[in-house]
């Protein structure tokens, strides 16, 4: 996990500065002039804080505002006021298209990609190590302290291991560290540059750069302007919700919250995880072994587009099954067909999974927990002093437990153990590195007869880049909030009766 | 006996409270008779969202508080 998950830090802060004021001018319909304003309001300094002027600061602000409303990342190659683009684009399709992960070029700051250096700890010892556990000739010894052949070295770190006085160090890209799947390359001007062949959306990178360089897009503005319409719009908001917004905010206030906001109905996405872990047992009892050797879970979007873009051999063993997402979608459409669906989750590949042939007429905004914060603030909905009203009660405690790590093979195991008398082996991936490891494991044919668990954020759900809250809070949050449900198992869940 | 009072309102939420209820509870781990913690609704002084989060240390009103400098105010009653 990216040593910056769960730190506040300015970054987060201007992100969410950023939300705010993207949410305020939909709220009030503003004309598109005033979103010139809005690096100024928030660089509002006289010298520069960050970088080095207020200038390249606001330029960068500018290209956060562009992607939070859905547009493309541009190069500032061509003179074009931000309101200008901005009327193109809401005057045309107005919604966002892929890459959903983008590198803001001009702020990346061009670190070192995989390199071993010596810093001045080094005491240029007469044992000198370094230079004699170096496989390749790469450290010598020169007048002041020892050196590395760039040229020469294979990164293989022996060097640091055996230095006595730590003085050597393994520089690495943290957006390319964060980056299970090697997706982030460098560009001529050696800026990352994500390889959208490769890159599954998952947002780590964007959480992982110490410099606010990666951005993905957001629909903020869209499903802000829907509501102002008048268009019937729903929510469902994912099992890793609770405790997000603060710990005096209950459930059942977020609920009353985003009614306040002008939804009609909200659900949990959990009623759809019920739907699914019954869904996912099924097809495992018929299909493995016979017809499948093993099962993937399908609820991680990222995960799925793992098994797409890097290991294409084990995608048709990914489940079939819709997620979570699409069965509440559905569910909330059924009785309610001209209405619009937001899912408000943590997750950033969800965005695009709602992009998708299968999934766009059911889900028609995908938002974050940290979005959705910033949109309460320029709602003025004052989260501590909303009443609650109706108590929530959609999901089974398995359900609700899908957001933490391990959650989803556990809620298809009680179903496979109930219902069909199977107790499958289970295997867990944890994190985007993990779920390559696993999925090349499988491809092996090492995983026969297996549920295989794929999460592409260390920790599950709770662990997503659209969450406020640490991981290991969320996690804690989700448990005691499933242990209050009125049912236990998928199976026992009446609100499935509804539909089969 | 140092009391806290932290905003868990909307606005502080938004802008880091949350990190810095975390790193308050860490520190009253090491010194649970020493630091006692008040969550509490919205304090009304964040009309400007660049006043959030409030925090109280004791008396003291901090205002755009930071992690550091809570934590600091709380050592320095501590010792």
């Amino acid at each position: 996990m990216s040593k910056l998950k769960g730190i506040y830090t300015d970054i987060v802060k201007i992100r969410r500065m950023v939300f705010a004021e993207l949410a305020g001018l939909a709220l009030k319909d503003a004309e598109c002039e005033e979103f010139d304003k809005i690096p100024y309001r928030i660089i509002d300094t006289e010298e520069a804080t960050y970088r080095s002027s207020i200038f390249k600061e606001r330029a960068i602000v500018a290209a956060r505002v562009r992607m939070g409303l859905g547009m493309d990342y541009e190069t500032n190659q061509e003179h074009k006021l931000l309101s200008e683009g901005i009327r193109d684009f809401l005057n045309n399709d107005n919604q966002l298209t892929e890459p959903l992960v983008n590198v803001i070029r001009f702020a990346c700051e061009k670190c070192p990609t995989n390199a071993h250096f010596v810093t001045n700890n080094c005491r240029k010892c007469l044992a000198h190590p370094c230079s004699i556990v170096c496989p390749v000739d790469a450290v010598s010894i020169e007048e002041h302290a020892a050196v590395i052949d760039q040229e020469k070295c294979i990164n293989c770190g022996k060097c640091k291991e055996a230095c006595p006085y730590e003085a050597i160090v393994n520089y690495e890209r943290p957006c390319a560290a964060a980056c299970g799947v090697d997706a982030i390359e460098s560009d001529d001007y050696n800026r990352a540059r994500i390889n959208q062949n490769k890159c599954v959306s998952c947002g780590q990178c964007i959480i992982a750069c110490p410099f606010g360089a990666i951005a993905d897009k957001s629909m903020i503005y869209q499903l802000l302007k829907s509501i102002n319409r008048g268009e019937d719009v729903r929510a469902i908001i994912a099992p890793s919700f609770v405790g997000q917004f603060g710990p005096l905010v209950s459930a059942e206030k977020i609920v009353a919250a985003l009614k306040k906001l002008g939804m009609k109905e909200v659900r949990e996405v959990s009623l759809g995880a019920d739907f699914a872990s019954l869904h996912e047992a099924e097809l495992f009892a018929e299909d493995v072994p016979e017809q499948q050797s093993y099962i993937g879970t399908s609820c991680c979007p990222s995960w799925t587009y793992i098994a797409d873009k890097h290991v294409p051999e084990t995608r048709e063993n990914i489940s079939d099954s819709s997620s979570p997402m699409i069965f509440a979608a559905q569910s909330v459409k059924e009785n309610n067909q001209d209405s619009k669906v937001v899912f408000i989750g943590p997750c950033v590949s969800k965005k695009l999974e709602a992009l998708s042939e299968k999934v766009k007429d059911e889900v028609d905004f995908v938002i974050t927990f940290e979005e959705l914060a910033a949109i309460f603030v320029a709602a003025d909905i004052e989260l501590t002093k909303v009443e609650a009203e109706e108590e929530i009660s959609d999901a089974s405690y398995y359900g609700r437990a899908y957001a933490n790590a391990g959650g989803v093979a556990e809620a298809i195991r009680q179903n496979l153990k109930e219902k069909y008398e199977i107790d499958p082996p289970i295997t867990k991936a944890d994190g985007l590195a993990d779920c390559k490891k696993t999925l090349t494991k499988a491809k092996a044919g090492v995983l026969e007869g297996h549920l295989i668990e794929g999460m592409a954020c260390e920790g599950g759900c709770v662990g997503g880049p659209g969450t406020l809250l640490a991981t290991n809070r969320g996690a804690k949050n989700v448990s005691k909030f499933a242990e209050q449900s009125p049912y236990k198992f998928a199976f026992e869940n009446d609100k499935l009766n509804d539909r089969d | 006996m140092v009391k806290v009072k932290i905003c868990a309102g909307s606005h502080c939420s938004l802008v880091g409270a949350l990190n810095i209820l975390e790193t308050l509870e860490e520190l009253q781990e090491e010194y649970p008779d020493q630091i006692q913690i008040e969550k509490v609704e919205c304090l009304d002084k964040c009309e400007d969202i660049k006043k959030a989060p409030v925090v109280k240390v004791d008396d003291e009103l901090i205002t755009s508080a930071q992690n550091q400098i809570v934590i600091s105010k709380v050592m320095e009653r501590i010792k």
